[in-house]
């Protein structure tokens, strides 16, 4: 993104961008190995917490947590990558609130920052009082970050070329910097970033609901739940469609390519969603009748585990996509008005606000 | 909760996203409220049997404290001697899931098994409701796929076998990936809640036959609770490996396809009459619309309904009928042509399946009408069934795998 000709001359090293990439880089490995942890019910490997058995997180004997139990390769893995993601995120505020950044960018870090400890201290409540509702919100909480850790890393690449607030837009496009790109004239059309925005991420709580589910949740809650999770995945594959079909005239051209993006990895979750179902409770009657298989599944198969984790993934990724979507399709200019048009000195950072005058000027 | 709520509030509106609000606002209401540590886990009650036996609350009460006497609850197991079960067994196999300092898991019932089975063993776990066949409840101490008679319990090997194999064509997984110790943790643990379901189901059917001075009261004596109402459950599940089912040796000269000739003939004969259920072609369309044991107590129960005059105990009878039981499903004969066996595919377990029939299940058993050799022909002839078309025998088939077998 800053290998334009402008900024190669003197490039200075955009090192928000390079933090917050980095960021979102280990965010996503945490999330597996949170995603893990659930699929393998190792939550409970350790007992303790902030401590590891005991012992400082940090200095928990290496060989004892790599060569260990599966358990507790995972759950204390899980948590050696949430300090370091906490830790990014801390490293970034420095950074963003040290430099000159957007108020836009300001915000969104300081919201991160917000949502890791919180992440933090549900991820410990979850194991101190052994409580499957902490775990539900815990696992709502996770991809809320990865969210906003896409957001911050899309809008901290944009600052490659220097701080004027052109280059915070989502467009390169000169013509387009000039006047400001013109509202999608289909109303309806407007709306679908944030829509499928907003689905993406409840089929996400969906799931969770699904994945932590109480062994004591009647059956029928059960199956309502699990009706609402497809009910939610017909609607984000028709949305998905419909912004790669319907609305490809009103897109600004980097969201038709997340579009697109977001279409595939939907088709691919609705696969992995399949094999989600068929690796917990076997192919359904009527597909047996067809193909039958003289064999049982396998519980905790390395293969079905697989399947299950990473559907969990691929939900993650597809609320990324969907993020980077709407900030490229009016999503950026509705983040800059509601930053712009929070009250002054009582919300917003020092840096911030004044940012925001410049802007209105 | 480190989250301070003005904090929270003024961050909302920076960050301007709604999931992220509404998740937020969450966690400040979940700060407030405070979230308390999990409570600890209970055995559920059996509605639908107490409804039937119409207990009072009073009555109910008393079945429930007899039991948490006798067995503990979910987390605490007991294991009543009488019972002979193993209590470092069941613990490693109760209470919720955690691993112990040497990484060794705890609570593996409520990791591998209570989504579908349920904590108590009711086959009320909330996937319960997707799966068909349903998964098996436990608590009237009937199983379906094992070596013994048909009345008799399964003995711990079969079990044993039905947790590495699963159970093909059904929800039941296989758990061949667990280590043995795992396995027979569970195994005990099955059979701690199967005593246990079969021990309220007497409990509760025990009122009836209270005389008037009982005044609704079970008798606390040891004489009654143990001797009368669990021993016989207890000995039953200990005399398992003694009811083993005879099966003669194969004799080494058989000739195989003059077995399978014999046995097509049994098959479609009036004496064993497997083509009643199965079919014709063998492809399970025969009389299709039984129930087993577990589904055909719903229906019958609900057809009584229709009688009852009593308009509160029906209200709750019908309360009962949609919290504590699923819709009743159909169990349909199998299709034979699948090469899907449920109870094992190995000779011998088709040959414990038809001698003895499917315990809880319309399939009945040739025991008595059908000589031991004339079953063996049978099974011939069914394990015959994936491979050919019209019941007759292809010059091609591929025998030869599980002849091997
Ligand atoms: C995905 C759901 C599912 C899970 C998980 C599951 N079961 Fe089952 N189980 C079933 C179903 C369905 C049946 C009934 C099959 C039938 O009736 O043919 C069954 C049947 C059984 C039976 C009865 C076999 C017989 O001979 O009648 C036993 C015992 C059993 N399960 C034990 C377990 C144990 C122990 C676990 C955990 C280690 C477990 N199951 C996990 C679905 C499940
Ligand atoms: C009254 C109906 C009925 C009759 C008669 C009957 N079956 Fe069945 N059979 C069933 C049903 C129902 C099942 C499925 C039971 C279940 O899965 O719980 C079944 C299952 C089977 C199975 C599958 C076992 C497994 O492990 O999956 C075999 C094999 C079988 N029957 C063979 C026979 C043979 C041989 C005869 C004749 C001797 C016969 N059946 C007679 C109803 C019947």
């Amino acid at each position: 993104m800053a290998t334009s000709a402008e900024s190669s001359a003197a490039a200075p090293v955009n090192w928000p961008a390079v933090v917050a990439w980095t960021l979102l880089a280990t965010t996503a490995v945490l999330l597996s190995f949170g995603a893990l942890v659930t699929t393998y019910d190792a939550a409970m490997a350790v007992p303790d917490w902030p401590g590891t058995f005991g012992h400082n997180m940090l200095l928990f004997p290496f060989a004892e947590w790599f060569w260990g139990p599966w358990d507790l390769f995972l759950e204390h893995g899980h948590r050696l990558l949430g300090a370091t993601v906490g830790m990014l995120t801390l490293l970034l505020a420095a950074i963003v609130f040290s430099g000159r950044s957007s108020p836009t960018l300001r915000w969104l870090v300081a919201a991160a920052v917000v949502l890791v400890v919180v992440q933090g201290a549900l991820g410990g409540l979850r194991v101190i009082l052994d409580d499957k509702t902490v775990a539900k919100v815990h696992a709502c909480t996770g991809p809320l970050f990865f969210a906003v850790a896409t957001a911050i890393a899309s809008i901290a690449s944009r600052r490659g070329r220097g701080a004027d607030r052109a280059a915070d837009r989502p467009s390169h496009d000169p013509a387009r910097e000039v006047a400001a790109p013109p509202p999608p004239s289909w109303a309806l059309g407007a709306a679908v970033p944030t829509v499928l925005l907003v689905a993406a991420y409840l089929q996400l709580v969906a799931g969770a609901q699904l994945r932590h589910a109480d062994a004591t949740l009647a059956p029928t809650t059960f199956r309502w739940m699990v009706i609402l999770h497809l009910l939610g995945a017909a609607a984000v594959t028709v949305l998905a469609a419909l912004a790669v079909v319907a609305w490809q005239p009103h897109e600004p051209p980097a969201a038709r390519r997340w579009s697109r993006v977001i279409l595939a990895l939907v088709v691919c979750q609705s696969l992995l969603g399949a094999g989600a179902w068929v690796f917990t409770w076997g192919a359904p009657a009527w597909i047996q009748e067809a193909w039958p298989v003289a064999e049982a599944i396998r519980a905790r198969s390395p293969r079905g585990a697989m399947v299950v984790t990473a559907h969990v993934l691929v939900g993650m990724a597809i609320l990324g996509s969907a993020v980077a979507m709407a900030l490229e399709w009016g999503g950026m200019e509705r983040l800059e008005r509601l930053v712009g048009a929070a009250p002054r000195g009582r919300s917003a950072p020092p840096r911030a606000a004044a940012g925001a005058v410049g802007r209105v000027a | 909760m480190p989250t301070n709520p003005t904090l929270t509030a003024t961050s909302l509106r920076a960050a301007s996203m709604r999931p992220l609000q509404s998740c937020l606002l969450a966690l400040v209401v979940a700060a407030t409220t405070g979230c308390g540590a999990t409570p600890p886990a209970w055995f559920r009650s059996n509605m639908v049997e107490a409804t039937k036996q119409k207990l009072t609350p009073d009555q109910e009460r008393q079945v429930a404290t007899v039991l948490l006497a006798m067995f503990g609850t979910p987390d605490d197991p007991v294991a009543p001697p009488e019972t002979g079960l193993d209590v470092a067994k069941l613990q490693l196999a109760a209470g919720p899931v955690r691993s112990d300092i040497v990484g060794r898991k705890n609570g593996l019932y409520r990791e591998h098994c209570a989504h579908c089975h349920g904590v108590t063993g009711d086959a009320l776990g909330p996937t319960a409701a997707f799966l068909n066949p349903y998964p098996r409840d436990y608590r009237p101490g009937v199983f379906k796929f094992k070596s013994t008679e048909r009345a008799d319990k399964p003995t711990h090997a079969d079990l044993v076998r039905i947790l590495e194999n699963g159970i093909p064509g059904t929800s039941m997984p296989s758990f061949a990936l667990l280590s043995e110790t795992q396995v027979d943790a569970l195994v005990e643990y099955v059979k701690y809640l199967s005593i246990r379901g079969e021990t309220e189901i007497n409990l509760m059917r025990a009122f009836f036959e209270l005389d008037d001075e009982a005044e609704g009261k079970l008798p606390e004596t040891r004489e009654f609770l143990v001797g009368e109402v669990l021993e016989p459950v207890a000995e039953k599940w200990k005399a398992a490996a003694d009811a083993l089912i005879p099966v003669p040796e194969i004799p080494a000269d058989l000739d195989l396809e003059a077995s399978i000739a014999k046995g097509r003939e049994l098959f479609y004969g009036d004496k064993a009459n497997c083509v009643k259920c199965h079919g014709p072609t063998g492809l399970g369309d025969g009389q299709a619309n039984d129930y087993d044991d577990w589904n055909k107590s719903i229906v019958e129960w609900k057809k009584e309904l229709g009688g009852a005059d009593d308009a509160s105990w029906l209200s709750r009878a019908k309360q009962v009928l949609t919290g504590d039981a699923l819709e009743p499903r159909t169990i349909p004969p199998r299709n034979l042509r699948m090469g899907i066996y449920r109870g094992g595919r190995r000779p011998i377990d088709i040959y414990y399946r038809v001698h003895a029939g499917i315990n809880g299940a319309p399939m009945p058993a040739a025991k008595g009408t059908i000589s031991p050799e004339d079953i063996w022909h049978i099974v011939n002839y069914v394990r015959s069934l994936p491979y050919t078309l019209d019941g007759e025998l292809g010059a091609d088939r591929p025998a030869l795998v599980r002849d091997r077998f």
